[in-house]
């Protein structure tokens, strides 16, 4: 970019095919610009820019030492911020800078398609990293551009209407096509191609919990799970959704304990089972949500834990769905552990002393375990505690603090506060954390629980009852059972969230984007070997397996390119024959019985050869034949188009059985 | 082809007499070789030069003094040797010392119909010097343009050049006849008849001629006249395009040859006495426009078939 004084007026035309590889290879780029480091981001748009305007100048690119030099440091910052060149979001990083840069020396038609492919790889990667509804049209959009873009290169006189309709027409041609790989084409279980992606922030429970750790999830509106009952639907105070069981406690933070493999207690069922299936989103931990309290373990990728807990095999990386079973209300006959017993009544000693004061002298006052938890309700109900998201900070001795000092606390403060107060006393108790509630989608029939929904309680062991369900939080807080956190303090809430929430017509058109985007999880996105199965099942085969999904793919592509075949063969047969053609056509086919013409023979050759073999036919199919060389090749009479139809009723009324018969 | 005169509609009646007059005529002088005849003469109707091939004394030169008499034009007959040269042809500036100029003397090409006999023994520079003035139908010397006179007929004989002594014509001078016409041995009854009879030339002295010069002016613009439908194109455009797709064939037709068809079969269909030509006009001089213009790639290999127009008449169905 010197600045030559004589550079030679850009020439926009000639441009146009660059302009449009650039717009295409910025597209990838925005797909993944809220993704990628923002440094990564601007400096391959800046690339871009820099392309264009020495395109424009008329300058001169940087030269090979340059563009090796500017490589090989882009490649070292890449390597420094994320230790590896591996991985979704190292990997986008690189290709993103490393396109960039080809972009500077772009020279040709050649040089722009490969361009284009790399926008067209982003969006490749795009689709790995992300697979939100929200974003299936931005992708498509980018996919339309690239085509447009290839037409571009490949013809740079097309005006940008032709090209995006071109490109746009070729994309729907293709869509049967893709269509029906996605069907068929086998998938083969276990995502091999996944890639590793530990740059995933997700938001949920974690094995630990503050007194104030749920407050922050309650103003996160993202989905946790979805969960469809497939007979009755419990009640609103019986939807709880376990999650971690908390045992261990220092004073201010509770904790799983470590690794149990115990099994769980065997517990007797009572009540109504509720059976249902569960959409987990994907969250980077392992628990997998289920209604209190689950029977065993749904599938083999979990196993239920010893404190009646589903634990996944793996870190839920992606969504995953399953059925389970599950009972709200149970018993435990047996006597409690050793080992469980002095695991749940464990308190730090030095913390806490007016706490532990407090349930000495509830539980000298109840007769029993039983009525010691009523007073502790009790207590809460009616101490002055209120139910709110935004609590004061705590002190050393939280327990203490909260009870006596502040008494303004959510649930975590609720669930904590009680079981301390329970293994103050000596009762076994514990904290599980999970979800309550969840919002009723009417348009796809499932509940919505969102992180928001996230909740904490007590589970007591009450003997001859087992572990028993205490939420201290709806004592203090009984409209929590019944409405969801967003209702209840609307007033915590994101702004954004508060003013969708306060039009019920947004709200049911947030829904209906909810079930949408439930639909499209569960049907494209984890649309899997065993859907894939299902559909063969549909189909009518009965032990649908890998082999006839291939099959099945084969006969589809074979299908679909038959199709094509017959579209191409029709796209390039003659013109449907006119009215004269279709007349003589018809008046070969009867005189074919006698003496068939030749492809090549002329009408008039072809009287001549049927005179000679038929001497009787002459009078009727000579002045045929001589009309028909008349109209067809003779000048055009006045009014051709009756004479073509008087022709052609001729050549119906011609009898051949009669003129043979002749003979 | 033995297309039937099976006329669509009497075409200019006058004419059509007088023209079945000449084939008349003109088969008294050639017996047995009525296609031939037929070919030569629809040949110059359409404005086309001719080249007769055949080895020698099977009755070329005759023919082409036929044409001339019955035909009514004047003619020059110009032996074609080694040692011609284009100014044997063309003509010659000599110097006149009365005017104290130059005066150019013309060359027997000055002539309505020009017999230019064994045309493959000139030398190409002598080829290429009449081959010019067919296309042109003018001659240049010294700067000078002299227009030849209408119309203008070349009635060239060449021996198969396989022969000795003979200079094949190249495929871009061979493409400026509009036929070639094999005349071929007379059969059984036709050669009784000519051992019988004397010497065929003495007849020509006594032959009338049937039209004039005016009258072949006529002729070739009605022939022109000939209507020629969109049906009929495509079918001359599918010939020529099998021509060129052809992978035995060394060259497709060219567009001059293309036009050459159609003009012949123009031609041939008013012979026939018909004002429109019909895909059987075609056929049938198909073999004789594409004759000289065609040439298989392996010649060895069709060796006995010879007959490529034929081949390619039943490929093209008609559309």
């Amino acid at each position: 970019m010197s600045g030559a004084p004589a550079v030679p007026a850009p020439d926009l035309a000639a441009l146009r095919p660059l302009l449009w590889t650039c717009a295409a290879f910025a597209g990838g780029v925005l797909l993944h610009a809220d993704r990628v480091p923002p440094w990564a981001a601007a400096v391959a748009l800046l690339l871009v820019g820099w392309r264009l305007l020495t395109a424009y100048r008329g300058g001169a690119d940087p030269g090979v030492a340059a563009r090796a030099v500017l490589a090989l440091a882009l490649v070292a910052i890449v390597l420094a911020r994320f230790h590896t060149l591996n991985g979704l979001a190292a990997g986008t990083t690189l290709l993103l800078l490393m396109a960039g840069l080809k972009l500077l020396e772009t020279r040709g038609a050649r040089d722009q398609v490969v361009m284009v492919a790399a926008g067209l790889f982003l969006l490749l990667a795009a689709c790995l990293d992300r697979q939100d509804l929200a974003r299936a049209p931005l992708y498509g959009l980018q996919a339309w551009l690239s085509c447009a873009a290839l037409a571009v290169i490949a013809a740079p006189a097309t005006s940008a209407r032709a090209a995006m309709s071109l490109a746009g027409r070729a994309l729907l041609l293709a869509v049967p096509l893709a269509l029906l790989l996605f069907v068929f084409f086998p998938r083969l279980p276990g995502a091999f191609w996944a890639i590793p992606r530990n740059d995933l922030a997700l938001s949920g429970l974690s094995d630990t919990m503050t007194p104030g750790s749920i407050g922050k999830l309650a103003t996160s509106y993202d989905a946790a799970f979805r969960v469809q009952f497939l007979g009755p639907i419990p009640p609103p105070q019986e939807r709880y959704w376990r999650g971690p069981v908390l045992h261990e406690f220092d004073g201010q933070t509770w904790r799983r304990n470590a690794f149990d493999l115990r099994a769980p207690v065997p517990r007797v069922h009572v009540g109504t089972a509720y059976r249902y299936r569960v959409q987990l989103e994907a969250s980077r931990q392992r628990w997998w949500f289920a209604l209190d309290t689950p029977v065993g373990a749904p599938d083999a990728r979990a196993r239920l834990t010893y404190d009646d807990q589903l634990m996944g095999a793996d870190p839920l990386n992606d969504p995953v769905s399953f059925d389970a079973l599950s009972y709200t209300h149970t018993a435990v006959m047996q006597p409690l552990e050793p080992a469980a017993q002095h695991q749940d009544t464990a308190l730090p000693a030095s913390r806490n002393p007016r706490t532990h004061a407090l349930a000495a002298s509830l539980r000298e006052r109840a007769g029993s375990d039983a009525a010691y938890v009523q007073a502790v309700l009790g207590y809460l109900r009616d101490g002055g505690f209120v139910y709110s998201l935004e609590p004061e900070r705590l002190g050393p001795d939280a327990i203490d603090d909260f009870l006596f000092r502040t008494r303004v606390g959510f649930c975590g403060h609720y669930a904590s506060a009680f079981v301390v107060l329970m293994r103050a006393a000596g009762v076994p108790s514990r904290v599980v954390t999970g979800y309550l509630g969840g919002e009723w989608i009417p348009f796809g029939d499932y509940f919505l629980v969102r992180q928001a929904d996230a909740h904490a309680w007590a589970e007591v062991w009450l003997v001859g009852h087992g572990w028993t369900r205490v939420d201290p939080t709806a004592v203090v807080a009984p409209e929590r059972l019944q409405r969801g956190i967003i209702d209840l303090l609307p007033q915590e809430l994101p702004v954004r969230a508060r003013l969708l929430h306060a039009s019920p017509w947004l709200m049911q058109l947030l829904q209906r984007w909810d079930a949408a985007n439930a639909w499209w999880t569960n049907h494209v996105v984890r649309f899997d070997y065993d859907s894939q199965l299902d559909v063969l099942a549909r189909l009518g085969i009965r032990s649908p397996d890998a082999r006839y999904l291939g099959w099945a793919f084969m006969l589809a592509l074979c299908g679909w390119l038959a199709l094509i075949a017959w579209h191409l063969r029709r796209a390039m047969a003659p013109l449907r024959p006119d009215p004269l053609a279709r007349a003589y056509a018809r008046l070969c086919r009867k005189l074919a019985r006698i003496v068939p013409r030749a492809p090549h023979q002329g009408p008039l050759d072809f009287a001549a050869a049927l005179i000679a073999r038929h001497p009787q036919a002459q009078a009727a199919v000579l002045p045929l034949l001589t009309r028909y060389a008349e109209l067809r090749y003779g000048p055009p009479p006045e009014r051709a188009e009756r004479e073509i139809e008087e022709f052609s009723r001729d050549v119906g009324r011609l009898s051949l059985a009669r003129t043979v018969r002749d003979r | 082809m033995s297309a039937p005169d099976l006329a669509v509609a009497a075409a200019g009646d006058a004419d059509a007499a007088t023209l079945t007059r000449v084939l008349a005529t003109l088969e008294t002088v050639i017996l047995g070789k009525p296609a031939q005849i037929r070919l030569c003469l629809a040949c110059l109707l359409a404005r086309g030069h001719l080249l007769i091939e055949d080895v020698p004394g099977v009755g070329k030169t005759t023919l082409a003094h036929a044409l001339a008499h019955v035909l009514g034009l004047s003619w020059q007959r110009v032996q074609f040797t080694s040692d011609l040269l284009p100014s044997d042809i063309i003509g010659v500036s000599v110097f006149d010392r009365a005017s104290q100029q130059f005066h150019f003397r013309r060359g027997p090409i000055f002539t309505q119909l020009l017999l230019a006999d064994e045309v493959n023994r000139a030398s190409p520079r002598t080829q290429s010097a009449l081959l010019e003035a067919m296309e042109e139908r003018q001659v240049s010397a010294d700067g000078t343009t002299y227009v030849l006179p209408e119309p203008f007929f070349v009635v060239a004989t060449q021996n198969p050049h396989e022969q000795l002594g003979t200079f094949g014509l190249p495929e871009s001078q061979l493409d400026r006849f509009l036929m070639r016409v094999v005349l071929g041995y007379p059969d059984a009854a036709h050669e009784r008849e000519l051992l019988r009879g004397g010497d065929r030339r003495e007849l020509l002295a006594g032959i009338a001629p049937v039209l004039s010069t005016a009258g072949v002016l006529v002729v070739q613009r009605a022939v022109r006249e000939v209507y020629v439908a969109d049906a009929l194109l495509d079918y001359a455009q599918a010939l020529i395009v099998r021509t060129r797709a052809a992978a035995d064939l060394k060259l497709g037709l060219s567009p001059r040859a293309g036009q050459g068809l159609i003009r012949a079969a123009q031609a041939w269909s008013f012979l026939a006495g018909r004002r429109s030509v019909l895909p059987e006009d075609l056929q049938a001089v198909l073999p004789s426009v594409v004759a000289h213009r065609l040439e298989r790639r392996d010649p060895a290999e069709h060796a006995g078939d010879t007959d490529v127009a034929a081949e390619i008449i039943r490929a093209v169905p008609i559309p």
